[in-house]
């Protein structure tokens, strides 16, 4: 056989095609360095930072010197073993013990099992018997073990900044609490996490002092929804979107999958994509219709999809009301419709093909009347929202795809309200319990100065931030895993918040401060149980049912029930009528205040998990910028980096911009929550403060913006092109509409999806290496499943929770040395000409586990193996940091410490060994999963399939074995364990286990139909499947045609001859 | 032209050579047996806060092993006991013992013991306990004879070499489950350790990892 060169063909640069950025669109060189270097130019040199090559050497010679007088210290050092006096009932010493319990958040609790090892909580995971969860978290619970060990963490009392005591604190309280009489000396400002318990309290905190002001404050919280449903059902009733129900979704501005919903929508929504055969996608799929300012996670699983500023939401809504309402003949919704004062016009350049996408998206949302649903974003002004509601009335869709339920939350002022208060002087005591309003109140508020009037300010927090440093009294919180405390899910079921250790430095809780000033028992866990049966109305064997709650982790139906409601036609029509109108000038640009898909209102700044995730759409890592469209930038003649001031009314910042396809001209967005001045040393003064340009008035979004050019420049650090593959989306990612599908895959092409792309024309493979034998009776495999896979990232937290990966640092990512051993890649897929519109994939890569793996052939140390299972194995001890494996690894998943990142502060990783603080923080420490080894630098890391977990599996089948006589080796049951990606996925999109057993999830995924191996064609024979993106577009939509294009024109629909020309194969 | 340098001087590089080889031949084997697990561990006898014996505990009274290290079959570790453990007999037995007055301190106090690390793996190693003693790995191949022990020492090297002699031969070493914790066992007459492992490992399908570096590097 002649020799077999394989060459990608040359990517037609005119056609259809897949690209992870503007940079490989436009092909750029910093883009082709990207591509061909493992690592980019300079990263693998030393460089920058305070030491050159030349001192370099210099202190090597004194570091040889220097070892010479340490080697007396060769033997171990003496090390102790220290039991318990007392046995601990469960605990065996090296055994995780698992507890259920909640990590209370704005929109509804997470229902968690938390593992702990020797009484520390180490891994977070979501709990597999509540409906919310299912076992899936998202990357806030993931995370926010790392803030319950951030050494950085409020470790005692402050009185005007300096350290007091709790008793001095306990003092001064009773004081305030002895002069308050009726109460009306005293405010609380709370935060917009529900807790029944504190619930309770509160009406015990105002019974004793009837006089007191209750106000509560969330910068990115649902209070203009509750508004409109306020309006729309009357005072107390909430909405919940029911998506499992729905055939057709259109979301305008709302991130119904992203930072705007929540793990039991995202669930729904995916369970209508899980789809086994063409017949079952026609059947099952739904299609999803979103209108929005800038690609979110919810835009990348649209079917359809239009660009459209925040400002013109209300414009599209209108347009699709006078549809509907021609199609239902319901007058009243067209007389709410004509009292909405928008603006006239979409202002897209094709208003033809504007109209042609509402009317038919309207079609397409009638004719599945019940079946459909409007979700209005919570940024919209309450008129907008109420004629979504109006909208969703006249669809049927009022308790079918959009319950309506009572919520118990009782009003409370707003925070401009109660700085109006606090201006009159009368408060003389103001609680601060929770949340950041002198960073995160609105602009016109003047929080800081409203907050200065009160005498004395006592703020309760679990970081020392710019709020405690303007007040009087800072007190230490205590973590959701410290103290009791209970929530209520996103379906309103009751949680218990099981603490699952001691307060690492004495927090007290929200409830315990509040039963103290209340006056009553303040012991969290008996305040806990006090309303536990209040709630559940256990009054006989409370206990049985008590510890029943703790095991499950929740009580049973105790979800809120849906409520039989219309809407009040009248009191919406009224409301929009009197609300103000929205204008939108000409030549003005709108500026949209995002929630952070990371910091949330800027909450987690000083969690360095959450910092460096790049976000799953701009690829953002340890910063914010202004996102603007590519065509924007090009009329501005910016470029991403280039910074920019922003000029809103009176006020202005100066921030760095960054091209995002796919966003809507007209509009910039930025995200909230950075720029923190009084934070850790994670989170200082990364990115930039955009409250001060927040007033009440336009909370999440103005207009009237302008945008000047700075001439300066910023570096940002994106991964969006770190680890980009050699070309060829198709070959990546492969993706198909419904009908294209069934057309290929049922007939004549039932390999359709494997022979896409260059697979479409190579030979059939062999191989000249040999691997060990593959004979276990375990093979473990994945399937990732693109259809459900909506990018949230949650797996990359997981996975660095897991699995003890370290952070890096800015300086280090633009240098291309993240340490996540998965990453979410995320590819832009677009026509020739419609660049500023392209569909959007996002795509989890991690180390693919090749049978064949050319990493292992390059080691010269045999420090990369396979073993008998399956599995492409790292021996830390053994690497001696080549990177030729990584270099050969056609899939870039693997990584290389380029210092000590356990042991090293970030800001000193250059300085030279000896001369800079060794060791991780004692509390840091705490964190690590004790089964995954804390590397060090000079060695080379990637994903495991979590080696440890398979281990832990196969263990417990021999111990069970023990010394039966049975006719195979001891063998790992389907699916009793899994990889800490696949137990977070939400969506359940990326499912691990047994190849060999035919019972388990794995091996029937990986026969899928939809099923593809990432370039199958290098015969690197991949552990990892992938399942094809499937789109269900409605084909008289104007832009129907364009849905999975990009995968259609990759050779895949046409039979392959050898003649046709295309490079490949035999050369 | 004189001679530049000195008759002898030829020999100064062979002499050198010479030197070095003796040198480094010196370096090398002394690093070869003073620094391997052979030379630093086995023997290493600390003395421990409570000069508690094994002798007289798993030997003479016949203790079985598992009575303290109560979670060796189903936990990574073998657990050290808890104060509370000793207690349970020298509440009654010897209970004015000089030699036990640490153990009624730290019952009383609540302060833990802090006994001596003797066995230690590295931590890029992850050794359990429970899939050895459960599968016929018997206490005694890897800690010695501590039935015979007054204080107990480091009696194995435990380095990487000597975990594959026996992951590689399992036969020499495994035996029937009951006995794992019979410290003194041997082989029944008439049948040798060699027979009686083959036998074990084909009818337990004992199969360690022997190539697999994640079977112990995680």
């Amino acid at each position: 056989m002649s020799k077999r060169i394989f060459q990608h063909p040359e990517e037609s640069q005119t056609g259809k095609r897949y690209w992870r950025s503007l940079g490989q669109l436009q092909d750029t060189p910093e883009f082709r360095g990207w591509l061909q270097r493992e690592f980019p130019q300079g990263a693998s040199e030393l460089e920058g930072g305070d030491v050159s090559r030349r001192n370099f050497i210099q202190l090597m010679g004194a570091s040889v010197a220097l070892a010479g007088l340490s080697l007396s210290a060769c033997r171990r050092p003496l090390k102790n073993l220290v039991p318990f006096t007392r046995g601990v009932e469960w605990s065996v010493p090296g055994k995780a013990l698992f507890f259920t319990s909640a990590m209370p958040a704005r929109g509804g609790a997470i229902p968690l099992v938390v593992t702990t090892f020797d009484g520390r909580p180490t891994k977070i995971e979501g709990n597999p018997m509540h409906p919310v969860s299912k076992g899936a978290t998202d990357i806030w619970a993931q995370s926010s073990v790392l803030d319950l060990y951030d050494p950085q963490r409020s470790k005692g009392y402050l009185l005007d900044g300096k350290p007091s005591s709790a008793d001095a604190f306990q003092k001064a309280l009773a004081g305030i609490l002895s002069a308050a009489g009726d109460g009306s000396s005293l405010a609380f400002l709370v935060d917009g996490v529900q807790s029944p318990t504190r619930e309770r309290l509160r009406k015990a905190v105002l019974a004793k002092f009837p006089q007191a002001k209750w106000a509560s404050y969330e910068p990115n919280g649902n209070d203009l929804e509750l508004e409109a449903a306020a309006v729309a059902f009357g005072a107390g009733h909430e909405i919940a979107p029911k998506l499992e129900g729905a055939d057709v979704v259109l979301t305008v501005d709302r991130d119904i999958l992203g930072v705007e919903g929540d793990l039991a929508s995202v669930r729904a929504f995916a369970s209508r994509r899980k789809v086994e055969n063409s017949a079952d996608a026609k059947a099952k799929m739904n299609r999803l219709y979103v209108v929005e300012n800038r690609y979110t996670l919810t835009g990348g699983m649209s079917d359809h999809r239009m660009r459209l500023a925040a400002s013109r939401a209300g414009t599209f809504l209108k347009l699709l009301a006078a549809e509907i309402a021609a199609l239902s003949g319901d007058s009243s919704l067209g007389k709410i419709a004509s009292e909405l004062k928008v603006p006239e016009k979409l202002g897209g350049k094709d208003a033809a093909k504007e109209t042609s996408w509402v009317k038919e998206c309207a079609v397409d949302l009638w004719s599945r009347k019940g079946k459909s649903v409007v979700l209005v974003g919570q940024r919209q002004p309450v008129a907008v929202q109420l004629l979504g509601l109006a909208i969703n009335s006249a669809l049927g869709a009022i308790g079918q795809t959009l319950i309506v339920r009572k919520t118990d939350t009782v009003p409370a002022l707003g925070i401009g309200a109660l700085a109006e208060e606090l201006r009159k002087g009368k408060t003389a005591t103001l609680f601060v319990l929770g949340g950041n309003p002198v960073f995160n109140a609105p602009s016109d508020v003047k929080w800081t100065d409203a907050q200065s009037a009160a005498k004395t300010v006592i703020h309760l927090a679990m970081e020392v931030n710019e709020t405690s440093a303007k007040a009087t009294w800072h007190v230490p919180a205590a973590h959701y895993l410290e103290q009791w405390g209970d929530a209520r899910a996103s379906d309103g079921s009751y949680l218990v918040v099981q603490p699952m250790i001691m307060p690492l430095y004495n927090g007290v809780s929200e409830i315990e401060l509040l039963a103290k000033i209340a006056g009553v028992e303040s012991d969290p866990l008996a305040l806990v149980q006090k309303t536990f049966v209040e709630i559940s109305g256990v009054t006989a064997d409370s206990g049985a049912v008590w510890a029943n709650v703790l095991k499950q982790g929740s009580l049973e139906k105790s979800a809120s029930k849906p409520v039989e409601a219309a809407v009040s036609v009248e009191a919406i029509s009224k409301k929009v009528s009197e609300s103000p109108a929205i204008r939108v000038g000409d030549k003005d640009f709108e500026l949209v205040f995002i929630t952070d898909s990371k910091l949330d209102d800027g909450r987690y700044a000083n969690n360095g998990w959450l910092q460096e995730l790049p976000d799953p759409i701009t690829k953002l890592t340890w910063d914010n910028a202004a996102l603007i469209s590519p065509a924007t930038a090009k009329a501005l003649s910016l470029e991403t980096g280039d910074v920019v001031k922003i000029i809103a009314g009176d006020k202005s910042l100066e921030v760095a911009v960054l091209e995002l396809p796919g966003h809507a001209d007209d509009s910039i967005s930025i995200a909230v929550g950075y720029g923190r001045s009084e934070v850790g040393s994670v989170g200082r003064q990364v990115g930039v403060d955009v409250y001060p340009l927040i007033s009440s008035e336009s909370k999440r979004f103005r207009t009237g913006v302008t945008i000047q050019k700075t001439g300066r420049q910023y570096a940002l650090a994106i991964t969006q092109e770190h680890g980009a593959l050699e070309g060829r989306g198709a070959d990546i990612t492969r993706q198909a509409t419904v009908e294209e599908w069934s057309k290929n895959a049922e007939k004549a092409n039932p390999d359709y999806f494997k022979k896409m792309g260059i697979d479409a024309h190579a030979p059939e493979n062999f191989s000249l290496y040999t691997h060990p034998a593959l004979d276990d009776v375990h093979a473990w495999g994945m399937a990732v499943d693109l259809n459900t896979c909506i990018g949230c990232s949650a797996c990359m937290i997981a996975c660095q929770a897991e699995n003890n990966i370290p952070i890096v640092g800015k300086e280090q990512v633009i240098n291309g040395r993240e340490m996540h051993w998965m990453r979410m890649d995320r590819y832009f897929a677009s026509e020739a000409g419609s660049e500023s519109e392209p569909e959007m994939v996002s795509q989890p890569m991690m180390c693919q586990h090749c049978e064949n793996a050319p990493c292992e052939t390059v080691c010269p140390v045999n420090a990369t193996v396979h073993s008998e299972d399956g599995l492409n194995v790292m021996a830390y001890n053994r690497c001696i940091g080549t990177r030729y494996c990584a270099n050969n690894c056609p899939f870039k998943v693997r990584r290389f410490n380029f210092f000590d990142y356990n042991e090293r502060s970030l800001t000193s990783l250059y300085k030279w060994n000896l001369l800079s603080e060794k060791g991780m923080a004692e509390s840091s420490k705490m964190q690590k999963n004790p089964n995954v080894t804390v590397r060090m630098r000079g060695v080379m890391e990637k994903c495991t399939f979590c080696v440890q977990r398979i281990q832990e599996a196969k263990i417990a089948a021999k111990v069970h074995a023990r010394d039966s006589e049975a006719a195979t080796k001891p063998q790992v049951p389907a699916d009793v364990f899994t990889s800490a990606c696949a137990q977070v996925c939400p969506t359940e999109a990326i499912t691990f286990g047994d190849l060999k057993n035919p019972a388990s999830k794995v091996a029937k995924l990986k026969e899928s139909q939809r099923g593809y191996r990432l370039l199958e064609y290098l015969n690197t024979s991949n552990r990892v499947w992938y399942l094809a993106r499937i789109r269900n577009p409605n084909p008289k939509m104007p832009d129907a045609s364009r849905a999975g294009s990009a995968s259609r024109d990759a050779h895949g629909s046409h039979a392959h001859d050898p003649a046709n020309g295309h490079s490949g194969g035999h050369q | 032209m004189a001679n530049l340098f000195p008759r002898w001087s030829n020999w100064l590089p062979i002499k050198i050579i010479i030197c070095l080889l003796v040198l480094g031949g010196g370096v090398t084997s002394g690093v070869w047996y003073y620094f391997t697990p052979k030379y630093t561990r086995v023997g290493y006898q600390p003395t421990q806060p409570v000069p508690f014996s094994h002798k007289i505990h798993a030997g003479q009274l016949g203790m079985d092993c598992r009575y303290c290290h109560s979670f060796v079959e189903t936990s990574a570790y073998s657990n050290i006991p808890t104060t509370q453990v000793c207690m349970n007999c020298h509440s009654q037995v010897q209970k004015d013992s000089p030699k036990l007055e640490l153990v009624r301190q730290s019952w009383e106090t609540g302060k833990p013991i802090e006994w001596v690390q003797i066995h230690k793996t590295p931590d890029y190693v992850y050794f359990n306990h429970s899939v050895h003693v459960n599968r016929g790995v018997s206490c005694v191949s890897c800690h010695g004879k501590v039935n015979e022990m007054d204080v107990v020492y480091h009696a194995e090297s435990q380095s990487m070499s000597w975990c594959l002699d026996c992951h590689r031969n399992p036969e020499d070493f495994v035996r029937p489950v009951s006995e794992v914790t019979n410290l003194n066992w041997v082989p029944p007459a008439g049948k040798t350790q060699k027979q009686i492992g083959e036998e074990l490992v084909k009818k337990w399908h004992i199969n360690p990892p022997d190539k697999n570096c994640a079977g112990c590097h995680r």
